[in-house]
C-alpha cells in the first residue's frame, strides 16, 4: 500500500490530466453523466493499480487507456464488433467544395459552427473517434495513440484516415444542409 | 517528389510523424505546387478546427472537486 502522501502526490498528478479523461470520456459515451461515471471509475481503478504505473512515462496515456477499456467493457461488451466505417472513396470535402467553387475552400470550415463539429465527431464510429480524439484532439503522437489503444501503428493511419475523410464528408453534407455551400455549386458556367 | 507521393505523406505531415528529412521533402515540394500546399492547408486547418471544437469542454469544476475528495 502506498504511502497517504504517495498516494496523495500520485491522485493529484493524474488530476492535472482530468480534462482530457473527461473531454474523451464525454465523446465516448456522448453523455455528461455517465462521462463523469466513467472517469471517476477510471481514476479509482487508476490508484488501486497505481503500482502498475512506470513513474517518467506517460501518465496521460496510461489513464486514458484505463479509461478507454473501461468504455469498451461498460458500454459495448468486451467484444469490439467492428463498427467499422462504410468506405466514403475519395470523397473528401475539400475536393467538394473546389468542384463547386468555394474559394478558399478552408474559409468554409470556419462557418461550420463548433457544435456541428463535434457532432460530426459523434457519427463516427468509436474505434474511429478515439484515434481522432487521441491524435487530433490530445495531440498523442501515433505511436502512444497505438500504445494506447493496444493497436499497430498501422491501425491508428488506417482509422485516422478513414476518419476524417468521413469528416469530412458529414460536414460537407451539413454546409449543403444548412446552406453554407450550394449544392450544385456556382451558377453554371455553359461551356464553350 | 510526386504529387501522389505528397498525397500519401500528408497525413503524417500535419500530424508531425515524417522524419525531419522527409518533412522537408514535402515542404519543398508544396512550396513548389500550389495545389497540393491547398490541400495541405485545408488538412492543416480541419485538424485545429476540430481540435478546437472539441477542446471546449473541460471537466466541470464540482466534479473536480469531487473527484478530489474520493481520491485522497
Ligand atoms: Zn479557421
Ligand atoms: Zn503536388
Amino acid at each position: 500500500m502506498a504511502e497517504p502522501a504517495a498516494k496523495t502526490a500520485f491522485a493529484e498528478e493524474a488530476l492535472t490530466h482530468l480534462d482530457t479523461l473527461y473531454r474523451g470520456a464525454l465523446r465516448l459515451t456522448r453523455d455528461p453523466d455517465q462521462a463523469q461515471d466513467l472517469v471517476q471509475e477510471a481514476y479509482l481503478r487508476a490508484l488501486r493499480y497505481q503500482h502498475s504505473y512506470q513513474p517518467g512515462t506517460n501518465m496521460k496515456a496510461w489513464l486514458f487507456a484505463i479509461m478507454r477499456n473501461l468504455f469498451w467493457d461498460r458500454f459495448k461488451g468486451s467484444h469490439k464488433e467492428d463498427v467499422s466505417l462504410d468506405d466514403v472513396g475519395d470523397f473528401v470535402l475539400f475536393e467538394k467544395l473546389r468542384d463547386e467553387g468555394a474559394k478558399p475552400e478552408a474559409d468554409v470550415l470556419d462557418k461550420i459552427a463548433a457544435t456541428e463539429v463535434v457532432a460530426a465527431v459523434d457519427k463516427l464510429p468509436p474505434l474511429h473517434r478515439e484515434v481522432v480524439l487521441l491524435v487530433d484532439v490530445e495531440g498523442f503522437s501515433y505511436k502512444d495513440a497505438a500504445e494506447t489503444l493496444g493497436v499497430p501503428i498501422g491501425t491508428v493511419m488506417s482509422r485516422l484516415h478513414r476518419a476524417r475523410q468521413q469528416l469530412q464528408k458529414s460536414l460537407y453534407d451539413y454546409a449543403v444542409e444548412s446552406g453554407i455551400v450550394h449544392s450544385g455549386g456556382m451558377e453554371q458556367v455553359p461551356q464553350p | 517528389m510526386r504529387c501522389e507521393e505528397c498525397a500519401g505523406k500528408l497525413d503524417r505531415f500535419v500530424d508531425r510523424e515524417l522524419t525531419n528529412t522527409e518533412a522537408l521533402e514535402v515542404q519543398l515540394h508544396l512550396e513548389g505546387c500550389p495545389e497540393c500546399m491547398e490541400h495541405y492547408e485545408f488538412q492543416e486547418h480541419l485538424k485545429l478546427v476540430v481540435k478546437n471544437s472539441c477542446d471546449c469542454d473541460t471537466a466541470p469544476k464540482a466534479f473536480r472537486e469531487k473527484l478530489r475528495q474520493i481520491l485522497r
